[in-house]
Order: C-alpha cells, then sequence, then structure tokens
C-alpha cells in the first residue's frame, strides 16, 4: 500500500462509519423516547421506579444475575417466549410476557440489564406474576377475620419467650394477618419490620424500608413475606410462588422450592441474608425454612437491605401495560384503559403520545 | 510434497555480508524491545494462569452451584465477568500489545526508544486490571458485557495505553524504508481503533448515559469491536508476518491482502447487533449487523486464501516448527469461527441458538481458537530472540499444542450442541423451561473437562516460558523443532 494518508483515511472512516451507523444513528432514532400516556395525559407508561428497585437493579447487576436471567420478550413469529409460562405457580402458570419488549419499557433503565443468555428464565414480566389480591386468599385460606388481624399479629407475641420458629400459638395468629396488610395503611406494613433491628417496640422508625417501597407495583405491598410457621397453607409449606417472601426464599434456597427444581443451577445468595439470635418477636420478614435451610432454634434468617432491594426490584419488573407500537397478544390482559380511546374528546390536550 | 530436507527453516539468508548486516541490526532492535515485551508477556502469562483458573471455577460452579456460594466475593455471578475480563484485559490485551511492539519495531526497522515509558505503562495497566477485578469482586461491576470493570479502573487503562502505544505510533514515526508492510496496516489500525473504541463506549455509557436499550446497543457494539478491531486485527497481522517468515516465502498476493484489510475493516466493524436478535431494537440495526456478518465471508475468504496459498506445499513445516503449527491453527480457526458467526447469525438459526451457551462458544472460538493460538504461536517465535535461548522441550510444546487444541475444539463442539438443544427446548413450550435447563447440563459438565485440559496447557506453557524467562532455555543456533528434522520420509502426520 502507497501512502500513509488513504491509510489514514481509511482507518478514520470505516470505524466512524461504524460507530456513527450502529451508535449514533440509533441514538436519534430511539434514544431520547418519552413515557406513553393516554389523551388526558395520565396513566404514564413506564415511570421511573422507587430508590429501594433502582437499587436492587444495580445489585441484580453487581451480582451476575444478568448472565442467567434475560429481560426481554421476543415477538411470537420468531419465539415462543410469549406462549411459555412459568414453571413455579397454580397450574397454569404465569405467562412470561402479553407482548414483545419494545424499547419505551426500558426508558428509565441504568444499567439496562437485557441479558443474553437464558440458564434462569426470562424476569421482565416477574413482578406481573406475583399473586393478585384475588388469589391471596386462595392461596392462604386460612384467613377470616383478617382486616383486624395486624395489629394483634405485632403486640401479643411481642411478650413470647425467644422461643424456636416452631408453631407456637400466637405465631399463628400472625397468618392470618398475610391478606390484610394490603388494605390496612402503611403504618401496618412497617410496624413489623423494626424486628429486624431490635426490640420490636422500640425502634419503628429505624426500619429503613417496608416492602412497600416500591410504590409502583402494588403487589408488593401486597405480598408481606412470611406466612405463620404452623398454619403455613399451602401444601409445600412455600410462599405463594413469585411474591416476595417466595422471591426470597428463592434467592436464599433455590433448590428448596419444590421437586421439580432441583435441577436449578442457580447459586444461593446466602450473603444477602443475616442470621440472627431472635430477640423477643421473631422478625416479620425472617424467612420460613425447611430441613437444612433451617436455622437452630432461637435463631432466624432474615434479609439485608440489599436482599430487599434486590426483591424490590424484581417485584417492579412488569411490562404487561400495552404500547401503541406493539402487538398485545389477544386475550391478554389489558386492563388498563390507554389503548382504546372510544371518544377522542375534542379536548386540546398537547396530544403527548406521540413519539 | 516437498520433502522436509528442502524446506527452509531458517531464515534464508542471502548473502554472508549483507545477512550479517541484516542480522546484526534485527539483533540491535530486539534488544531494544527486550524489556517491555518480555513484561507484556509475563504479565500476560500471570493473568493467563489467574484467568484460567477462574474459568474452570466458573466452569464448574455452573452445574454444581453450591459450591463456594456462600462467600459474596465467590459468587457465581462475579467470578463469571473477573474470569471474562481477566482474559481480555489482563491476558489478550497483554499479549496482543507484547507482539504488536515486537512487531512494529521489526517492521519500522528501528530501534525502541525510551521502553522505561512503556515499562510504567505496563505498570499502570496491571493496576488498572488489579483495580478493576476488585472493583467487580466487590460488587461494583457496571453490568455491561465486556466493560464490567467500573469507570475508574478504565481511566487507568486508559493512561496505560496512552504511554504504551504513542511510543508504538512514534516508532513508525521513526521507520525505515517506504514499504509499508500488512502486518503493520492491521497494527496501526488497532493502535488507532482501540481508544476510540474504548473511549466512545465509556463515553456513551458512563460519561453521558445514553437512554434504556441504546445502552445495551453500545455495549455490543463495544464487544464485538474489541473482538474483531482490536484483538482481531492484531492476531491477522502476526498471522500475515508470521506465516511467510517462518516458511521463508513472500505472502502470496498483496492485492488479495488490501481486499482483504479493507474489508475486515469495513464488515467486521458493524458487527455485534446480531447478539440482540428480536430485541427491543429498530429492526434495521439488527439486520444491518447480520447482513455485514454475512459480508465478512469476503474477508475470511481472501485472507484465508492467501494464507492457503502462501503455505501451498509448505504444510509439512508445520510439522516441525511450534509457531508455525500454533499460527495456522489460529488462521483456520480464523475461518471457522467466522464461518460459525454468520450461521448463528441467521435470523432462522438465531430463533434457536440465541440466549443460549451457543454465544458462549462463539467468543470462546474467536478469543481463543483463533486469537489466543495465534499468540501462542508469535510467543514461540519472539520469546527466544529476546532472551537469547531456545526452547527447551519440544515434547511440551507439542504437549501444549494438543492440550490447546483438543480443549478449545471439545469447548466449542460441546457448547454448540448444548445450545442447539437447549434452544429447541426453550422453544418447545410443552416443555417446562427447567428441562430446557437440564438437556443443556451435561454438555456444561463436558465443558469443564474442556476447562480441565486448557489449563493443563496454561500451566505447561507458563512452566516453559519460566524456564525461558529465568534463562534455562537451550543454549543453540538451531530452534526447537517439534519433531527431529531428520525424520523425513514419514509423511503420514503433518
Amino acid at each position: 500500500m502507497k501512502g500513509l494518508v488513504p491509510l489514514f483515511i481509511g482507518l478514520f472512516g470505516t470505524f466512524a462509519f461504524s460507530w456513527v451507523g450502529l451508535t449514533v444513528i440509533p441514538n436519534w432514532q430511539i434514544g431520547a423516547l418519552n413515557p406513553q400516556t393516554d389523551e388526558e395525559g395520565t396513566d404514564a407508561y413506564p415511570t421511573p421506579k422507587s430508590g429501594m428497585a433502582d437499587r436492587g437493579r444495580q445489585i441484580y447487576a453487581a451480582n451476575g444475575c444478568i448472565y442467567c436471567h434475560s429481560q426481554q420478550i421476543r415477538p411470537d413469529y420468531d419465539s415462543a417466549d410469549i406462549d411459555r409460562v412459568r414453571d413455579a405457580g397454580p397450574s397454569p402458570g404465569p405467562k412470561w410476557a402479553e407482548r414483545r419488549s419494545a424499547p419505551r419499557d426500558y426508558i428509565f433503565d441504568r444499567p439496562v440489564v437485557l441479558g443474553q443468555e437464558r440458564m434462569g428464565p426470562d424476569v421482565a414480566n416477574i413482578g406481573k406474576a406475583a399473586p393478585t389480591e384475588e388469589e391471596k386468599p386462595a392461596a392462604a385460606p386460612a384467613a377470616n377475620v383478617a382486616a383486624t388481624s395486624p395489629a394483634p399479629a405485632q403486640s401479643p407475641p411481642a411478650n413470647v419467650p425467644p422461643s424456636k420458629p416452631g408453631p407456637p400459638a400466637p405465631a399463628a395468629s400472625s397468618a392470618p394477618a398475610q391478606p390484610a396488610p394490603a388494605q390496612s395503611p402503611p403504618p401496618n406494613a412497617s410496624a413489623p419490620k423494626p424486628g429486624t433491628s431490635g426490640p420490636p417496640p422500640a425502634a419503628p422508625a429505624t426500619s429503613p424500608a417496608p416492602p412497600a417501597g416500591s410504590p409502583p407495583a402494588p403487589p408488593a405491598a401486597a405480598a408481606n413475606p412470611s406466612p405463620g410457621p404452623s398454619a403455613s397453607p399451602n401444601p409445600t409449606g412455600l410462599p405463594p410462588a413469585y411474591s416476595e417472601a417466595w422471591h426470597h426464599r428463592h434467592l436464599y434456597s433455590p433448590r428448596s422450592m419444590s421437586p421439580d427444581n432441583r435441577d436449578s443451577t442457580m447459586p444461593a445468595y446466602k450473603f444477602l441474608y443475616e442470621k440472627h439470635p431472635i430477640s423477643g418477636e421473631r422478625s416479620a420478614d425472617a424467612l420460613q425454612l425447611e430441613g437444612r435451610d433451617a436455622p437452630p432454634p432461637g435463631w432466624e434468617i432474615v434479609p439485608t437491605y440489599e436482599a430487599k432491594c434486590l426483591v424490590a426490584y424484581l417485584m417492579s419488573l412488569d411490562q404487561s401495560h400495552p404500547l401503541k407500537e406493539v402487538k398485545t397478544a389477544p386475550g391478554g390482559a389489558a386492563p388498563p384503559a390507554g389503548s382504546p380511546p372510544a371518544a377522542p374528546t375534542g379536548s386540546s390536550a398537547p396530544a403527548p403520545p406521540k413519539k | 510434497m516437498t520433502p522436509a530436507a528442502a524446506i527452509p527453516l531458517k531464515e534464508p539468508t542471502v548473502s554472508a555480508a549483507a545477512g550479517d548486516a541484516e542480522q546484526l541490526e534485527r539483533a540491535r532492535i530486539d534488544a531494544s524491545t527486550r524489556v517491555p515485551v518480555l513484561m507484556f508477556y509475563a504479565s500476560a502469562m500471570v493473568w493467563l494462569l489467574i484467568g484460567t483458573l477462574l474459568a474452570g471455577f466458573v466452569s464448574f460452579k455452573l452445574h454444581s452451584p453450591d459450591w463456594f456460594s456462600d462467600v459474596s466475593f465467590l459468587t457465581w455471578g462475579r467470578l463469571r465477568p473477573v474470569h471474562m475480563n481477566v482474559m481480555v484485559y489482563g491476558w489478550a490485551s497483554m499479549v496482543a500489545m507484547g507482539t504488536a511492539i515486537w512487531l512494529m519495531a521489526r517492521l519500522c526497522r528501528t530501534t525502541l526508544r525510551h521502553p522505561l515509558i512503556i515499562v510504567t505503562g505496563i505498570w499502570f495497566w496491571n493496576i488498572g486490571v488489579v483495580i478493576g477485578v476488585i472493583g467487580i469482586l466487590m460488587g461494583y461491576s457496571t453490568g455491561y458485557d465486556w466493560l464490567e470493570f467500573p469507570p475508574y479502573a478504565a481511566v487507568v487503562l486508559f493512561v496505560a495505553y496512552a504511554l504504551i502505544i504513542s511510543w508504538a505510533v512514534l516508532m513508525f514515526r521513526f521507520r525505515r524504508g517506504d514499504q509499508i508492510y500488512i502486518t503493520q496496516w492491521y497494527l496501526l489500525a488497532a493502535f488507532l481503533w482501540f481508544p476510540w473504541l474504548y473511549a466512545a463506549a465509556q463515553a456513551m455509557l458512563f460519561v453521558v448515559p445514553v437512554q434504556g436499550v441504546m445502552q445495551a446497543a453500545v455495549g455490543w457494539w463495544y464487544a464485538n469491536n474489541l473482538l474483531f478491531l482490536w484483538l482481531g486485527a492484531i492476531a491477522l497481522g502476526t498471522a500475515y508476518y508470521m506465516i511467510p517468515k517462518v516458511i521463508g516465502r513472500p505472502v502470496y498476493s498483496y492485492h488479495l491482502a488490501t481486499i482483504g484489510f479493507w474489508t475486515y475493516a469495513l464488515f467486521s466493524s458493524w458487527t455485534g447487533m446480531q447478539r440482540l436478535v428480536d430485541g427491543p431494537f429498530p429492526a434495521w440495526m439488527i439486520t444491518a449487523s447480520i447482513a455485514a456478518t454475512i459480508l465478512t465471508i469476503i474477508p475470511v475468504a481472501t485472507v484465508g486464501l492467501n494464507h492457503h496459498m502462501t503455505m501451498q506445499g509448505y504444510f509439512p513445516v508445520m510439522r516441525y516448527s511450534p509457531t508455525l503449527r500454533f499460527t495456522v491453527f489460529g488462521a483456520m480457526s480464523y475461518t471457522v469461527f467466522s464461518v460459525v458467526g454468520i450461521l448463528i447469525s441467521l435470523r432462522s438459526t438465531a430463533r434457536y441458538l440465541h440466549f443460549t451457551e451457543a454465544s458462549i462458544a462463539y467468543s470462546h472460538m474467536g478469543l481463543y481458537a483463533f486469537f489466543t493460538m495465534i499468540m501462542f504461536g508469535s510467543m514461540y517465535y519472539i520469546v527466544p530472540r529476546l532472551v537469547g535461548r531456545e526452547w527447551r522441550y519440544a515434547t511440551l510444546i507439542k504437549l501444549h499444542f494438543w492440550a490447546s487444541a483438543y480443549g478449545v475444539g471439545l469447548m466449542s463442539l460441546m457448547l454448540l450442541v448444548g445450545g442447539l438443544t437447549q434452544g429447541a427446548d426453550q422453544n418447545d413450550t410443552s416443555m417446562t423451561f427447567i428441562e430446557s435447563v437440564a438437556s443443556v447440563l451435561p454438555y456444561v459438565r463436558g465443558r469443564t473437562v474442556a476447562a480441565l485440559l486448557l489449563t493443563v496447557s496454561h500451566f505447561i506453557f507458563a512452566f516453559h516460558f519460566g524456564l525461558m524467562l529465568f534463562g534455562l532455555g537451550r543454549t543453540s543456533t538451531v530452534p526447537t523443532f517439534l519433531n527431529p528434522v531428520e525424520a523425513e520420509g514419514s509423511e503420514e502426520h503433518l
């Protein structure tokens, strides 16, 4: 080759071509998307995640969850992603998705954790798979007079001696508390938490964040962990699939979840959990564990703040909201009234749904 | 077949007087690169051993997840990026820079000025990798593939790179002779592309982060171009030097080389997005990358043909020369790697192979079977010229070669076939998801066996390299041949 100038121009040119073509131009096209709203400018999707869930994404990335779990749903003409149902949960399990993923689903994500491999299932909609309000009583039939229970659930057992997490009678009364927090005011949700850090009545305010820390995902608040030890309604002794308690237990001991999960190659994330002696009352968010995983009597396993963030993040993952640019599978749950604008109502709203 | 006796196993000497002058000059140039290049190699070897042990660990933990899982910094999800980054930045980049600097000095026919500045750069680079590794282990991984090092480690790497490469480029400035050899195109291109690539990716991900899925696009654009335009370019340049040099014959065609070089620069830089097939992106991006991947058949064919025609009639030399054997293996793997890349990027196959272990096989074919094998070859050529000793044990070289070749072959095969079953099961909704995991587990165990082979191979090589480094090589004027040259006539095994 003769001459340096053509060589350098060529080297610059080819690389600039690739740089502009694959990063700069796409960035013009999809690099500044806004949330989609309906005609009135409400019902915005997506919304930024709460602080805890946002921190949870960092933990998700830093601990390498991304190498085995994808967060992108491929279209139905090229894969079975949309037809697939999750393994756990009442059959038929919750579907992986109702629609394919679109760039707009990720506009608030940083880092974006699309994933590249599936040694584990896709989790793009794992928060959507959490048990809803109606399913909860079915999963926990012991609920009777639930609405009144949250208060007794925490105060009477306070004087129970630090006993084993076995089946003492007062603890059983906390089981009916399960379905309740959904309609109960926030104080109830946060009140049981301080048990993690000290004597229950002492410091209610120190609890860093209640499980309700992810406002955008209402099921998060509902899925108060730890059903009562003895009154486990589920024949397998497991919390309802994809609830917060379920995620905690899954992170702590993945292969204990069900007999058909023995092949799971997910590592246990026990370092995200702490072992405490039970002082006073058993913590509300202590994990329900059996067999080999169970702590010795008088001890309990509670999630660290990082584990709570991670679970809050998982519970917030939900791409079920319809998007105008993507076809939603027929028969899919399409509750939000964003898509069929029956009457355009000449309101001169500045039409945000344009992209 | 050319009889082995007629094969020039040494550089052909033109005439006594001219040859002496040239040899003296070469010796002087080699001596000037001695300290920095050996430091590059020694650091790279240490990282290679660390990365190899991590690889075995990661591979084993993937099918036996309860092994050491209770310690935060030994969890699989942190060790995997450490393994990957140690291999890419610790081993691959360092050995590539060492070889590139030596080649640059040789081809510019000028001594390396200010080697101490490069040595400083090497220290900085090592420190950068250490900082990055500690960052990932402590849980500060960024979560972008191949860019997991926290951004502050990238700053250190960048400083180191500037220190190292500015002098390599300066060498080019002081070159003698007008001819710019093919190898130099590739090396100059790599020197220029890498900082641009790295800076662009860091800027678009950490300094002025792009929105949403564009981060993934930038990430894969970076990862693929790092493989092709940085490591791949240096490997191809090295092959263009080593093959003609060892067999003592000019490259078959300069025209083919030109076509191969420019199409390589043009097409392989546009690949990357096919790793996001069917993802949440505009379809044109992915289609453009698939098209570019298919078009890489042009550089592959021209480069492959060029090497093949150069080697024509000289393939038996592979029986003797360690350098040639490794280099030709790598050059052939470049073809295989690219063809596999084309096959798995097509939408019809990607719907099965996307999200499976097959992508790991692809990365290893590029980074190991192609790049690393060529680098091993170059080390077998360069190290004796730096330490003034010859490799001591031909048996160890043979063991190294066969363990590496079988190891990477077994790994690629396992992961490609395993990926196919895994992908087919994932698309079969009559099976539960966990069954698709179960179906790939036997192949993942097979990969652990491959990792063991590679571990053996790397420790053998490290031992041999250590002997050379401490001056325990053979004192001889004849290079170490894999087989005795006189054993001619037995051509059943080329």
